[in-house]
């Protein structure tokens, strides 16, 4: 916007032949150079999709962009090769549920750090942060002990089933959720629970049917971060050895004497990546709001 | 009812009393904070004193006490100092550390660059702007792991569209070898700058957004150039957004990487060799698939110390426009 206004202010000068020829180049050159940047942003998710459509040797020898015959069938066949199906339900369930409850405390406590000024707010900021610069390295190996220890001598089925990811994904995504969330909050302003509280309703009643409707775009964005984080997280997966999808993917790349079918490695990433797809780019709008609210404030 | 209560006014008690609902609110997120990160961090520090190998696992806190060994080996290893060559565990780090340093330096500069320029593109009015922020948006959608399988394909030497591209603009004469030696490495930062390229744009939009119009027009009107503009009035206004998406690139640089390069270089193991094998990736095989839990550890914390140095840098450099917000 700033841009075009200055243009404004630059042709009402007089004109002259120079200026307006620079200007033109200056416009259309941006316009072309972001062309190009579009085309090479997008030019790997159009060589995904059209190498999910390819034979084996055709992907393989990599002679044309586009598949001489579209195989559709690689899509009907990559669920029959590997056990795709079962670490897709596993992703979906385990994403899930975390969202949901990452979602539910990260906005009570959120709230919590947005409007009180509790003894030990400040301790707790500080430590919300620190969780940042601790690499995974270093409480993933303590945490594989501990789960371990549990499973052998109290039973509890915390390695390689759902329900210890789960666990160990609402810890790991809590702090930087709650962090969105509360500079969500902080921007709802505090007159509305007051009035609603003179009106009679206690300060939790406040919270739940004035403040939580109105930090709606903030509570999807933080959703949708923490449903891509989880989608996409690898290593605690591997080493606490649950069956989700970036586990499970390798499957397609020699590991179960399938050898390198890379049609199929292809064909399963596209399927990975149209639920994410979807759901980012229905609540496209809110959630980028979301999460440039608290950065640019 | 006072919702900000005055501090000097009341004892602690009364404080804490007052903010119940405070304290009720956070008790689940300190709960889980408590058991996935903290107990394990402390657990981790002291783990990287014993001695943990798969013997001793399941007893693993009342394993041999070796004290700092393993941080001298793995610092000796990371600095070329000692014996790094005798003991073969610790003989990648030299050049993953080495590596995860370049590895973070031009990941910045690439999403920050671009992501500034995509930014500044955007933000012009043109009739497809709609279509174009949208499309600009799609690497955010790819999961990492997704990235680094798309960029294998493009990587390939024989039949990749990297290779095929190049030669068809004749601009090699000969097909690259991307993902073994030299190259490999930066076709790492390529694969992460094209995925984490979204993210920065989105927010340095956001950012030049905000920044009000007048301004602009009172520096043309003074007769400031498009260029001097930029300098004087977006750079300054845009550096606190600037500095969040550095301290998100340092902490992406040093602990990140591993999704995409375990999917990009493959291989069974996915080790990227030495030339792009990065400390995460690292220290995952010596912890997991060696079962040297306790060298882990230590190379875990010293990872630590070495992205805390460069916080410090950054918290001294972006101190000003912190304080501003």
């Amino acid at each position: 916007m700033g841009v075009s206004l200055s243009k404004k202010a630059e042709s009402a000068r007089p004109a002259r032949a120079t200026i307006n020829y620079k200007a033109w180049l200056l416009d259309r050159g941006g316009d072309i150079l972001l062309l190009v940047i579009i085309a090479l942003m997008l030019l790997p998710i159009i060589f995904l999709v059209v190498g999910s459509f390819k034979s084996r040797e055709e992907f393989a020898v990599g002679s044309n962009f586009f598949p001489s015959d579209w195989r559709f069938e690689n899509y009907n066949e990559m669920w029959t090769r590997v056990k795709f199906g079962t670490y897709f339900s596993n992703s979906l369930i385990i994403c899930g549920i975390t969202t949901l409850v990452v979602t539910i405390l990260a906005s009570m406590s959120g709230y919590a750090l947005a409007r009180f000024r509790f003894p030990g707010a400040g301790g707790l900021s500080m430590a919300i942060l620190g969780t940042q610069l601790v690499p995974g390295t270093l409480f993933l190996i303590p945490l594989y002990m501990t789960f371990l220890w549990m499973k052998n001598n109290l039973g509890i089925p915390l390695i390689g089933t759902n329900f210890g990811a789960i666990v160990l994904y609402v810890g790991f995504f809590l702090p930087i959720s709650l962090w969105i969330q509360r500079s969500f909050f902080a921007t709802i302003p505090i007159d509305l629970e007051e009035q609603a509280m003179v009106d009679g309703a206690t300060r939790f009643q406040a919270f739940v049917y004035i403040v939580m409707p109105l930090a709606g775009p903030g509570v999807i964005s933080t959703a949708i971060f923490v449903f891509l984080t989880a989608w996409d997280e690898l290593l605690f997966a591997w080493v606490l050895n649950v069956q989700t999808i970036p586990v499970g993917i390798r499957q397609f790349t020699g590991v179960a004497g399938s050898q390198n079918r890379y049609e199929l490695l292809s064909a399963a990433s596209v399927v990975i990546i149209l639920p994410v797809a979807a759901m980012f780019f229905l609540l496209q709008k809110r959630f980028i709001a979301g999460l440039t609210a608290g950065a640019v404030k | 009812m006072a919702l900000a209560p005055k501090k000097n006014k009341l004892s602690l008690w009364q404080r804490i009393r007052q903010n119940s609902l405070a304290y009720k609110f956070i008790a689940p997120t300190f709960v889980a904070m408590m058991v996935v990160h903290l107990i394990p961090i402390v657990q981790g520090l002291y783990l990287s004193l014993l001695d943990v190998r798969l013997t001793t696992l399941t007893l693993y806190l009342r394993a041999p006490f070796v004290g700092l060994k393993y941080y001298i080996e793995v610092f000796n290893a990371i600095f070329g100092l000692g014996e790094a060559g005798a003991s073969s565990r610790v003989t990648g780090l030299i050049n993953a550390a080495s590596n995860t340093l370049v590895y973070t330096i031009w990941t910045n500069i690439g999403t920050l660059g671009l992501g500034l320029i995509l930014a500044m593109l955007l933000n012009r009015e043109f009739r497809w702007r709609g279509i174009a922020r949208t499309l600009v948006l799609l690497p955010w959608v790819v999961p990492t792991f997704v990235t680094g399988t798309i960029f294998n394909f493009i990587w390939l030497e024989q039949g990749g569209l990297a290779n095929k591209i190049l030669l068809g603009l004749n601009i090699v004469d000969t097909p690259i070898t991307w993902l073994i030696g030299p190259n490999s490495l930066y076709a790492l930062v390529i694969a992460t700058v094209w995925r984490g390229l979204p993210f920065t744009t989105i927010m340095f939009l956001a950012a030049i957004q905000v920044i009000p119009t007048d301004l602009y027009e009172a520096a043309s009107l003074d007769g400031a150039n498009g260029w001097q503009r930029f300098r004087h009035i977006t750079l300054p206004l845009i550096k606190p957004i600037a500095g969040t998406q550095v301290l998100f690139g340092l902490i992406n640089g040093f602990y990140g990487g591993y999704n995409i390069a375990v999917q990009m270089f493959g291989g069974g193991t996915g080790f990227a060799g030495e030339y792009a094998d990065l400390l995460v990736p690292a220290i995952t095989r010596q912890t997991w698939e060696r079962h040297l839990y306790g060298f882990g550890s230590a190379a875990s914390v010293i990872l630590m110390g070495m992205l805390l140095v460069f916080v410090g840098i950054w918290y001294r450099a972006f101190r000003d426009s912190l304080r501003a917000e």
